[in-house]
């Protein structure tokens, strides 16, 4: 990686820890602008909350989290201007369209009104959601919300990109446009942090990986320096082997077994 | 497009330049005020959509005629003389209590949502502004909640009282006001510092639950400090009234329209203007801490073991024949038990239902000896463990979690109609018996084993009771099934209807009473009436498709 390159985002020693159980054993990051980091990790490794912490949801960390910058604990959240974000859950204010969603969010990150709705209604346009963008989001499909969700975290042209899971029921079509906007937008210097389950996709899309496990950095470098530290091909046999998982044959052939009855004595 | 401008809003911009003060970002919080309005007119019907008739519109502001029937309750006090002390302390300590009790049934999820969190602060918005927008979203309901409340007795005053009281009542209006939605926030955020997770929630729910019955028994010391003598009524002062807020509130209307100046009276009147507005000072230096700790309410890393009910598991065998009744009861008891929402709304109805049979007699004993009182018919006054059961009946339909009612849908039960029955056995076997077997074992030491056949009449009727308030609300098949958004459904006249079927079942009652063996004859009637009732309303022995037509035709009418 080229270290002469301006740094967007320096996490140092990041600990958290939710009533007594460690959810984040110091963690180190250095992002410079213009990577695409994939950062994977079983469930409850810790992936969340570190975007959280980053986006000030959470307070109460130890260690440093440097954005553009300016240290996060200080309380300044000027810095998430320059953020776009992407939640877990497809969480929004289902009772709003997407039309008066992405105004909102727009004008959240200090937008006139005429141009977020001007700027929403393109992008509207491009992810063919332009004829439902006065529906209630309520009525959305999980792919048509993410799609929403995507829009309004690029709305304010930010420099840094949040995406926790951002294909989740998405279809492979939709999921190549977004592959390819990411890379695009990667060209044109933004930085982009983002989480996914689909390790396909993120050894494609990504041109640096993190892989989390328990709270800790395992494993940081580009697909091929992954691919040269461990003996697997596939990315999915990389996080098989540094999360220590062999047994998926094993566990499937065993849970079959009980849904046909194997083990059932309940009867009906 | 184009949203909507509130007028509310417009009142809310006159402020600007004090929340600039205070160090908020005014363009933001309007931007979240009015995006939270606009949603609260737009609450729709739960998961299944296509059942419900939509409505659209603010459903809390079309609800607020119930409380201009409250007003009326106030204005007598405007009509009896001008013992301001005393008729300004009881009203407002009923405004007060209306207002602590609407505070923390409507507005307690408002001030403690978190769902939000994710949308608004991960956006270049700072903590304070989200917390007053938050507040200020409250107030503008509390207004309206305060302002219907008020209106009619506030008028009246004008014309009884003159200009000078009613501009009193109006500035001591707002700072009541203030005082309850503040101090409120503040409990809650003082909740919040020492506990987290899943135990915060339940701690939350204690709180609003203590608080309600708290109100309640505060009324009654309220009362205490005035003696009652024949037709005059005297106040002394003591020391411990600097305790009860409604009596600061009463203080100033005796200082100044009647000349009081006790030092007693200017203290009370300092209390009734400072209190509010140091609370104001201390929550605005506080209120970034509120939004750090609300990220506590979404962490929950202990799991529990499951526990061990047997109870449940006899009322079951008891009361349910197939295995998918059953199957619903250990539902229900659950829901009843587990959520939150439900507790909050019903557990306060509970409360009550135990606290009134004995308020009375106690009342009473101030007046004549206990021996004097077992003698006679007070014990009828176990009928108020049954003004829980409209409530109750009617909050069986609501989940916080209602999203999971598909499942409903989804899985092919055989008998629809036990969901609800289940439910409402659930009810009196959980919530209901345990009660009223409390209050009626007291009553019985009371009363001497007299009165068995009574409270036999008693729980029949709020069998009865039960069945009359489900048929009267059915609109859904399922209990738990629809958000508690719509809690706040005009279904409040039913409610009351089905609350004053009381005084018809205690009617009966007395008739019954004063005919020989009447009491007995009525308790078969009851009895006979129960079990028709009960099968006319949730069909047993029906096969399947007929169930379903009948229900079809039932929901047509």
């Amino acid at each position: 990686m080229d270290s002469a390159k301006e740094s967007i985002l320096s996490i140092q020693d990041l600990t958290m820890s939710y009533g007594g159980k460690q959810v984040l054993n110091g963690i180190n990051l250095e992002v410079s602008k213009g990577q695409i980091i994939g950062y994977i990790g079983p469930n409850g490794a810790g992936k969340s909350t570190t975007v959280k912490i980053m986006l000030g949801l959470i307070e109460d960390y130890k260690g440093k989290v440097v954005i553009f910058g300016q240290d996060i604990s200080n309380g300044d959240p000027s810095y998430k201007r320059r953020i776009g974000y992407v939640p877990e859950n497809a969480e929004t204010y289902d009772n709003l369209t997407a039309m008066e969603y992405l105004v909102f969010i727009g004008e959240l990150y200090g937008l006139d009104q005429a141009f977020a709705q001007g700027k929403a209604e393109s992008l509207l346009q491009q992810f063919d959601l332009i004829d439902v963008r006065h529906a209630r989001l309520s009525s959305f499909s999980k792919g048509m919300k993410q799609k929403v969700l995507i829009i309004s975290s690029l709305l304010h042209n930010p420099d840094l990109l949040f995406w926790d899971e951002p294909l989740s029921g998405l279809d492979a079509n939709s999921m190549m446009v977004i592959q390819e906007i990411l890379s695009q937008l990667a060209k044109e210097g933004k930085t982009i942090f983002y989480s996914s389950h689909i390790m396909d996709l993120v050894e494609k899309i990504s041109n640096r990986i993190v892989l989390l496990v328990n709270g800790k950095v395992v494993a940081d470098g580009s697909f091929e320096e992954l691919q040269e530290q461990s003996e697997e091909g596939s990315l999915s046999g990389i996080f098989n082997q540094l999360t220590g998982f062999t047994e998926h044959r094993e566990k499937a052939a065993h849970f079959v077994s009980v849904v046909r009855g194997d083990h059932d004595d309940a009867g009906v | 497009m184009t949203m909507r401008e509130f007028k509310s809003l417009k009142f809310v911009a006159l402020f600007k330049g004090l929340f600039r003060r205070f160090g908020v970002d005014y363009e933001v919080m309007m931007l979240i005020l009015r995006i939270k309005l606009t949603m609260d007119e737009r609450r729709v019907p739960t998961v299944f959509n296509e059942m419900g008739k939509k409505k659209e519109g603010n459903q809390f502001l079309k609800s607020l005629w119930i409380y201009g029937i409250y007003g009326l309750l106030l204005l007598p006090f405007l009509f009896i003389g001008e013992n301001y002390i005393f008729q300004m302390s009881i009203m407002f300590g009923m405004i007060l209590f209306i207002l602590m009790t609407s505070m923390i049934a409507d507005f307690t999820s408002v001030l403690l949502d978190v769902r939000d969190k994710n949308v608004l602060q991960t956006k270049p918005v700072d903590k304070k502004t989200i917390t007053v927008a938050k507040t200020i979203h409250i107030l503008i309901y509390m207004s309206f909640v305060t302002g219907a409340f008020v209106a009619l007795p506030l008028f009246v005053g004008l014309y009884r009282h003159g200009p000078l009281f009613s501009l009193i009542f109006l500035g001591e209006i707002i700072l009541a006001m203030l005082l309850v939605v503040v101090l409120t926030s503040l409990l809650y955020l003082f909740v919040l510092r020492y506990f987290d997770g899943e135990r915060l929630k339940d701690i939350i729910n204690y709180v609003q639950i203590l608080l309600s019955v708290g109100l309640i028994v505060g009324y009654q010391v309220l009362i205490r400090a005035f003696e009652f003598t024949n037709i005059d009524i005297t106040y002394s002062f003591s020391w411990w009234h600097f305790l009860i807020p409604p009596i600061w509130y009463g203080a100033p209307f005796e200082m100044i329209l009647n000349g009081n100046t006790a030092g007693y009276m200017i203290a009370f009147t300092a209390l009734a203007i400072l209190v509010p507005i140091v609370a104001i000072f201390v929550y605005s230096r506080l209120m970034p801490s509120f939004e750090r700790n609300l990220e506590k309410m979404l962490s929950d890393t202990k799991s529990r073991k499951p526990g061990r009910h047997l109870l449940d598991e006899f009322w079951a065998k008891l009361l349910c024949r197939s295995k998918e009744e059953r199957g619903f009861f250990r539902f229900s008891a659950l829901m009843m038990k587990k959520e939150r929402e439900f507790k909050l709304k019903a557990f306060p109805n509970l409360a009550m239902s135990v606290i009134f049979p004995f308020l009375f007699i106690f009342n009473e004993l101030r007046i004549r000896s206990l021996a004097d009182i077992s003698e006679g018919n007070m014990f009828l006054f176990i009928y108020f463990c049954n003004i829980m059961i409209p409530g109750t009946i009617f909050m069986l339909k609501f989940s916080g979690s209602y999203k999971g009612g598909w499942i409903f849908r989804a899985a092919p039960i055989e008998r629809e109609s036990a969901a609800f029955s289940t439910a409402i056995k659930a009810f009196l076997a959980k919530l209901y018996l345990p009660i009223f077997v409390v209050v009626g074992v007291a009553y019985i030491f009371i009363f001497s084993a007299r009165i068995l056949p009574d409270l036999g009449v008693v729980f029949l009727s709020a069998i009865l009771q039960s069945l009359i308030t489900y048929r009267v609300m059915k609109d859904e098949d399922f209990p738990y099934t629809r958000s508690f958004e719509f809690a706040q459904d005009p279904g409040t006249a039913r409610m009351i209807m089905m609350t004053l079927i009381i005084g018809a079942f205690l009617g009966v009652h007395f008739i019954a009473r004063a005919i020989d063996y009447g009491i007995y004859v009525y308790l078969v009637l009851l009895i006979v009436a129960v079990v028709i009732g009960w099968r006319k309303t949730f069909p047993e022995n029906w096969k399947a498709e007929d169930v379903k037509e009948t229900s079809k035709a039932e929901a047509s009418i």
